[in-house]
């Protein structure tokens, strides 16, 4: 064997390594986070009724299903779960496209433009969300905005937070300039670098606001608690809050509840894992 | 006329808010069809010509005409040109069908010119087995290729390439810089060419501009560059070698001009004849020929090319060196104009 292929062999043997300690060190985290899960899915297929367990308890002695259809009785679970994916299948495809754009915009201004830009979104993101609850709402009822389901996703317009505006500014900057420059070259309107060029190289960010845009507004229960006065127009996150008053025996109801708010969002993220994975694509 | 630009000016400031000259009264005109080669070394301002060109940067003052009409404040979608970046700009998400298409699309060309108009630029650019493939999966002389494409599909009046050649290995290079030169005369289109490579200027240029500190020192084929350089520093950047710059008291004078004597027009004498007499201080074979640098007494080092069958002579030894008086070139002063 010679001295490259010697070196050859024991790079591969360290990335080895490295791959199966960092796979490791996932599965851990994987564990420790998924561990409420687990808690919560077997809470929720215990007999309600029953006095709590005494310990750690992987799976009761019984299974019960049932408590899946009395919650759905207790409240309008199907009518809360339709606000729900209303809400999210409005405000997640808004808030990526204006986060988007608005990200676009910092990346293409002057250095001196972006910065301050950037600078702005920072003391706007350094805001408590809790200082904007009371004029949200006095602004809302006096453009006779609230009550309806929708209200909950109207954040969306404006990007929903400046954090998502950033993480698409600093995608976009990280593209070559030389790419932007050979399309404004040939032609392209701005709109059309941004379809083209932009938004299709910023993919795995537009994954990852899209998902924390999907979390975000599918377990807000602060904003329609506060903007929305009617159960059936509240969201499943509201409702689930309901179930949280329920005696501590009949906690199963609200754990069964809870699996079916989680699982959308649970599901949704283990479909986009592959497209938030790093692109080979910026290698040209 | 294809390219003109008259009086152009370009400061950028500081960050203690100074301004700095990138261009200052650059005045440059490519003619229909020819190829004109910016030169000039790293930080001259040569990039920010053709930027400005494009229109992707602004001047502070002057005009530029492309085709004889005047774009000075036009968008660089509305100049048409086509260009060519150091590291390509391929779009790495399209094919290189796609990135060839990239523009006729913008420009709403009708899909079926389209795919004339492409299937066209890779067969004349040897393309048409890569069309479905990445840029990712393409040698570095694809690429440049397909950037190429790219820019000639929409027959532009000017072509501007930034050092297009620079990520090439040496052997790539002189490939595709032939293939660039026989594009460039089959188009018919000017071409403004930025390198900082001299061989490759003299190798494409029909003409030659020398930018130095953001203005232009002298325009003109590469045989009146090579052979008449308007300045000191021209004689050093132009030609393999850079021209032997003698002071007068080098040559025994008080004062007097700066003379200059290329390294391929020296010859060796013995020790104690000739021009000048030094010692061989290191010897550089390449092949034919052989590059010596000699010393001399007053510490001034001199560039001696000689054929290689000509014996060439042992470092640490003494030689005589001389040259046609014909072959001088004087200059002002090491930096400055040429007086004779």
């Amino acid at each position: 064997m010679t001295v490259h292929q010697e070196a050859r062999v024991r790079r591969r043997a360290r990335l080895r390594g490295s791959t199966a300690g960092r796979a490791l060190a996932a599965c851990m985290v994987g564990v420790v986070f998924s561990f409420p899960l687990a808690i919560m899915a077997v809470g929720s297929l215990r007999k309600p009724g029953l006095p709590p367990p005494g310990g750690l308890e992987l799976l009761p002695d019984v299974l019960w299903s049932g408590n899946y259809e009395t919650a759905a009785g207790l409240i309008p679970l199907g009518q809360q779960l339709l606000n729900s994916v209303l809400v999210v299948s409005t405000a997640v495809p808004v808030t990526v496209l204006v986060a988007s754009w608005a990200g676009f915009a910092i990346a293409m201004a002057r250095p001196a433009v972006r910065r301050l830009l950037i600078g702005i979104a920072l003391v706007v993101l350094s805001m408590p969300a809790s200082a904007m609850w009371v004029p949200r709402k006095v602004m809302l009822e006096q453009l006779g905005l609230t009550d309806h389901a929708l209200v909950v996703a109207l954040p969306a317009v404006m990007g929903t937070t400046p954090f998502y505006v950033l993480l698409f500014a600093f995608a976009y900057h990280r593209i070559p300039r030389s790419l932007y420059e050979v399309a404004a070259v040939e032609q392209a309107s701005v709109f059309r670098i941004w379809r083209s060029v932009a938004f299709p190289l910023a993919r795995p960010t537009m994954f990852a606001v899209a998902a924390l845009a999907f979390a975000a507004y599918w377990g807000n229960f602060i904003d329609p608690l506060i903007l929305l006065t009617t159960e059936d127009d509240w969201p499943l996150a509201l409702g689930l809050r309901a179930l949280s008053a329920l005696e501590p025996t009949l906690h199963p109801l609200y754990m069964a509840a809870a699996v079916m708010a989680t699982a959308p969002a649970a599901l949704a993220f283990l479909a986009a894992q592959r497209a938030l994975a790093p692109r080979r694509d910026l290698e040209t | 006329m294809g390219i003109a630009i008259h009086g152009a000016h370009k400061a950028y400031r500081s960050r203690r808010k100074q301004p700095i000259a990138a261009l200052t009264e650059v005045d440059l005109h490519v003619a229909r069809g020819e190829l004109m080669v910016v030169v000039g070394p790293s930080g001259s301002g040569k990039s920010t010509l053709l930027r400005a060109t494009a229109g992707l940067e602004a001047l502070d003052a002057g005009r530029i005409e492309i085709g004889g009409r005047d774009v000075t404040t036009a968008a660089p979608g509305d100049r048409d040109i086509s260009l060519v970046f150091q590291d390509y700009a391929l779009f790495p998400h399209l094919t290189v069908a796609e990135n060839i298409a990239f523009g006729q699309r913008a420009r709403g060309v009708p899909k079926t010119q389209i795919t004339t108009d492409v299937a066209q630029a890779a067969t004349m650019l040897g393309l048409t087995a890569a069309l479905a493939r990445y840029p990712r999966e393409l040698s570095g002389g694809e690429r440049q290729r397909v950037a190429l494409a790219r820019a000639m599909i929409r027959r532009p009046k000017a072509f501007l390439l930034d050092e297009p050649l620079a990520s090439l290995d040496p052997d790539l290079r002189l490939r595709t810089r032939a293939e660039i030169r026989e594009l460039q005369r089959r188009l018919g289109v000017s071409m403004l060419y930025v390198t900082h490579d001299q061989t490759e200027a003299l190798a494409l240029g029909d003409r030659i501009a020398v930018v130095r500190a953001g203005r232009i020192e002298q325009v003109g084929t590469p045989d009146e560059l090579y052979s008449r350089p308007s300045t000191a520093f021209i004689a050093r950047f132009i030609g393999t070698l850079p021209m032997n710059l003698l002071p007068p008291e080098a040559l025994g004078r008080e004062n007097g001009p700066v003379t200059g004597i290329r390294p391929e027009r020296t010859h060796l004498a013995h020790a104690g004849h000739g021009h000048l007499t030094g010692r061989i201080a290191a010897v550089e074979p390449s092949g034919e020929e052989t590059v010596l640098h000699v010393v001399c007494p007053d510490t001034t080092r001199i560039l001696v090319r000689v054929p290689s069958s000509d014996g060439v002579p042992r470092p640490g030894s003494e030689t005589g060196i001389t040259w046609s008086n014909a072959d001088e070139h004087h200059f002002a002063s090491a930096e400055g104009p040429r007086t004779a």
